[in-house]
């Protein structure tokens, strides 16, 4: 008796459902928000904003106007660049003044008075305490001016209209146009470009901007880009115009890694991307005084100091990798000069050597130690003197220095060009794929997101060298 | 590195590169036409001629041994093959030359009808896969789902009754909805009419009628009708089509002439310092797209504006509950409005 009653309940449920039609859940659901924004509407009033609102509408009149809102962009894109590159050097020169000059010394002298091993003392001070100094030196100072700029533009509103203005460009390459600006966030750090994805709340847009933000030449590759092309691009031309050479040379870089963004975003969203769910929308929140001084302070504590600690983490082991690679020896090679000499083959077909391969495989963690490493490597490859002994990364303040021992490894025109082109496609530092394994949550994107760009890198540095001697 | 040559690596690599296009190039690849062939078996010939005979059935088209050959990319051995097996197992029986679905084969035929639309459902609401994809993706899917997966899924969507196309899905049971209407084609000028149906086969047409941006449950009226063109009116814009194009979307009639609403325009035709009422949201706007623009206070009765205009002409920000939302064009175009007058509000 009972059964029967539940079996006919059901049936009775199913054939209402039926009948119902298929929209209910929709219609449910609208009623509901209607209904909700009309009892707003009825019991809440609003204070007087005509005034606010006005100043508001100005201000957007003119940034996202067809005239000025572009060259404005640029122009505030470009200031904020300007100052973190040009404002970073002091606070740079001085910090590696201090760990690198000052600091290295004296711990080497403690050691050695304290009658430490020489293979511990080089461990601990020549490799690990040598790429954390380094790496805070580089990284630390623009970063510390990068994303305070950044935030306060962010604070004040004025981000949401570049998105605004550009996502036109960005939706031809299947992306969202906020992707414009973590991509301006990965020129100060790929990490903390990839945390900004989050202001995309479209997960497949999302992923597009996870895995073409390494495609922003972030703030450790600017120096290596600056100092190889004064070195080798100035040359080529009359020295008036040497450094005007050089400075359109690392811009032409950050253009070219702009384009491979819009490219890669382009063919992940019609291929391996395309099922992933897409919408749209932006907010563009009314303008507000930023709270200067509390913006510099979060913007330190959440955004410099945490990529800043993440990258420590993994400095730290790469050095001891690299002194270690450089002082144990298998028969009478060490491994770095074994590895070099097994990589200078491939090396040698995409225009570099290998050196320049093994400082990439070695300085994964970050790029900045990339350029010390080079230098170290090709002084013990080639045997030749400088330096500051076997497995202890150095650089040198003159420019013409550094030249000198490059050209000793064997550098050309080639070599300098596609180890810029090489140094913007590479995977990204282990930070960065730290940080897009923490914001995905899957192994599987990390992976794209790590190997797409070095398989672009190897494409790109092979095309321009076979071409390039073919020409020559 | 002695035999290194610079010209000989690169004509390797393009060499290399052409291989490795011909093997994984999309649906024409080695890899994909060796992959398809292992999974064209027996199951996937014997569900794709059910499938056939079922919708011919519907229409009161008898189709023989020949006609299958005609309709379905199979060799004729295959079929045949099939075909006796078919019929030994009670799926299907001969009526003169005519072949027929038994009870059991037309219960059959409706499993995969309604994985199939399921499917596209699931790929309509829970993807982000473009609509020209959902059937080709669909008609490998129906192959694959189990009974118990087919009803899990539609669980999972509600049970709903209707595919992305406004094709009745079959219920476990076998229940199929039922709509009346008429091609587009075959209506006189002055009909007022919603569109229920959008055929998506063959694709070309199909692309046609959505790159012309006419949505499932637009009203219409048709203004204008010759040989050549079909004109009508929905959602205040024009549209035009030529009959063959027009004969894939099918329009029930509406009768009752209280229900039209002639000034229904979409969003995305709203100018600068005009307002406007949202009467609702498309049909097409579906899945997380349709939760986002609620949850942003896109609603029937919401009063909307447009705030700013864009540099490059898309997106547009809109003025909403006090605040400004840019939306694209494509969105918009999914929003339904009535404009307000200036000054006096209608209801």
């Amino acid at each position: 008796m009972q059964e029967k009653n539940v079996a006919h309940i059901i049936a009775l449920s199913k054939e209402l459902r039926w009948q119902i039609g298929d929209d209910f859940h929709d219609s449910l659901a609208e009623s509901i928000y209607a209904d909700a924004s009309k009892i707003v509407e009825g019991s809440v009033t609003k204070g007087d904003q005509k005034s606010s609102f006005r100043i508001d509408s100005k201000i957007d009149k003119i940034v996202t106007s067809k005239i000025w809102g572009f060259p404005l962009m640029l122009f505030i894109l470009g200031v904020v660049l300007w100052l973190t590159i040009i404002g970073a050097n002091y606070p740079s020169g001085m910090l590696a003044q201090l760990l690198l000059d000052t600091c290295h010394p004296l711990l080497k002298e403690g050691a050695s008075a304290i009658g430490l091993p020489w293979w511990l003392d080089g461990f601990l001070i020549d490799g690990v305490y040598l790429a954390v100094a380094w790496v805070i030196a580089v990284m630390l100072p623009p970063m510390a001016i990068f994303f305070p700029l950044f935030t306060l533009l962010e604070d004040f509103g004025y981000l949401p209209r570049v998105a605004f203005n550009m996502d036109h460009l960005f939706k031809k390459s299947g992306a969202h146009g906020k992707q414009a600006l973590t991509m301006s966030m990965g020129f100060g750090c790929n990490a903390a470009g990839v945390v900004a994805t989050r202001i995309i709340d479209s997960p497949r847009e999302r992923l597009i901007a996870i895995i073409t933000n390494n495609f922003s030449l972030c703030n450790g590759r600017w120096p290596t880009q600056i100092l190889l092309a004064t070195i080798f691009i100035g040359a080529v031309v009359p020295s008036t115009y040497s450094s005007l050479a050089s400075l359109s040379a690392v811009i032409g870089i950050a253009v070219l890694g702009i384009f491979f963004m819009f490219f890669f975003s382009w063919a992940l969203s019609r291929t391996v991307l395309k099922g992933e769910v897409s919408t749209f929308n932006l907010e563009l929140p009314p303008y507000r005084p930023p709270v200067f001084w509390k913006t510099i302070y979060t913007s330190l504590i959440d955004r410099t100091l945490i990529v800043l600690w993440r990258a420590i983490i993994f400095a730290a082991p790469a050095g001891a990798v690299i002194w270690l690679i450089s002082n144990i020896y298998i028969g009478d090679e060490s491994i770095a000069l074994w590895a070099i000499h097994s990589l200078d083959g491939f090396g040698f077909l995409l225009g570099l050597n290998g050196v320049v391969l093994l400082a990439y495989i070695v300085a994964i963690p970050a790029n900045e130690i990339v350029i010390p490493t080079i230098l170290m490597l090709t002084v013990m490859a080639t045997g030749i003197p400088g330096g500051e002994g076997v497995g202890v990364m150095f650089e040198l303040d003159s420019v013409t220095a550094t030249a000198d021992i490059l050209k000793a490894g064997g550098w050309t025109l080639l070599t300098a060009v596609n180890v810029m082109l090489f140094s913007l496609l590479h995977n990204p530092c282990s930070t960065t794929i730290y940080t897009i394994y923490k914001e995905t949550n899957s192994a599987k994107w990390t992976i794209v997101a790590s190997v797409l760009p070095v398989v672009a890198g190897f494409v790109i540095t092979f095309l321009v060298a076979q071409i390039w001697r073919i020409l020559g | 590195m002695t035999t290194y040559n610079p010209t000989f690596a690169l004509l390797l690599f393009l060499a290399l590169i052409i291989v490795l296009y011909f093997l994984f190039r999309p649906n024409k690849g080695l890899y994909y036409l060796l992959r398809k062939t292992k999974k064209s078996n027996a199951k996937t010939i014997i569900e794709d001629i059910l499938k056939l005979l079922y919708h011919n059935q519907a229409s009161n088209n008898a189709l023989n041994v020949n006609d299958l050959t005609n309709h379905l990319k199979y060799s004729n051995r295959l079929l045949i093959e099939n075909v006796s097996k078919m019929i030994e197992n009670k799926l299907l029986f001969m009526e003169g030359d005519a072949l027929k679905l038994s009870e059991l084969g037309n219960e059959y035929a409706l499993q995969i009808i309604r994985a199939h639309r399921l499917w596209e459902k699931f790929l309509s609401e829970k993807t982000g896969f473009q609509k020209e994809e959902w059937h080709g993706r669909a008609e490998k899917k129906e192959h694959e789902l189990s009974v118990d997966e087919t009803n899990q899924l539609a669980a999972l969507l509600g049970n709903p009754k209707f595919d992305p196309h406004g094709d009745p899905i079959p219920t476990s049971t076998g229940r199929v909805a039922f709509k009346k209407g008429h091609p587009l084609s075959e209506l006189a000028v002055d009909t007022v009419g919603r569109i229920i149906h959008i055929e998506d086969e063959p694709e070309i047409i199909y692309k046609q009628i959505l790159a012309e941006k006419i949505y499932l449950d637009s009203q219409i009226r048709i203004v204008e009708k010759d040989d050549s063109r079909i004109v009508f009116h929905s959602e205040g814009e024009k549209f035009v089509l030529a009959p063959i194009v027009a004969g894939n979307i099918t329009v029930s009639i509406l009768e009752n002439k209280v229900l039209i609403q002639e000034s229904t325009t979409r969003l995305s035709s709203l100018k600068t310092h005009e307002t406007a009422k949202i009467i609702g949201l498309s049909k097409e706007c579906r899945g997380e797209n349709r939760r986002r623009l609620l949850d942003l206070g896109f609603v029937k009765g919401a009063t909307v504006g447009v705030d700013l205009m864009n540099p490059l002409g898309d997106p547009t920000a809109f003025l909403i509950k006090g605040t400004a939302i840019a939306l694209r064009n494509n969105q918009a175009s999914k929003i339904l409005i009535k404009k307000i007058e200036h000054g006096k509000t209608t209801t």
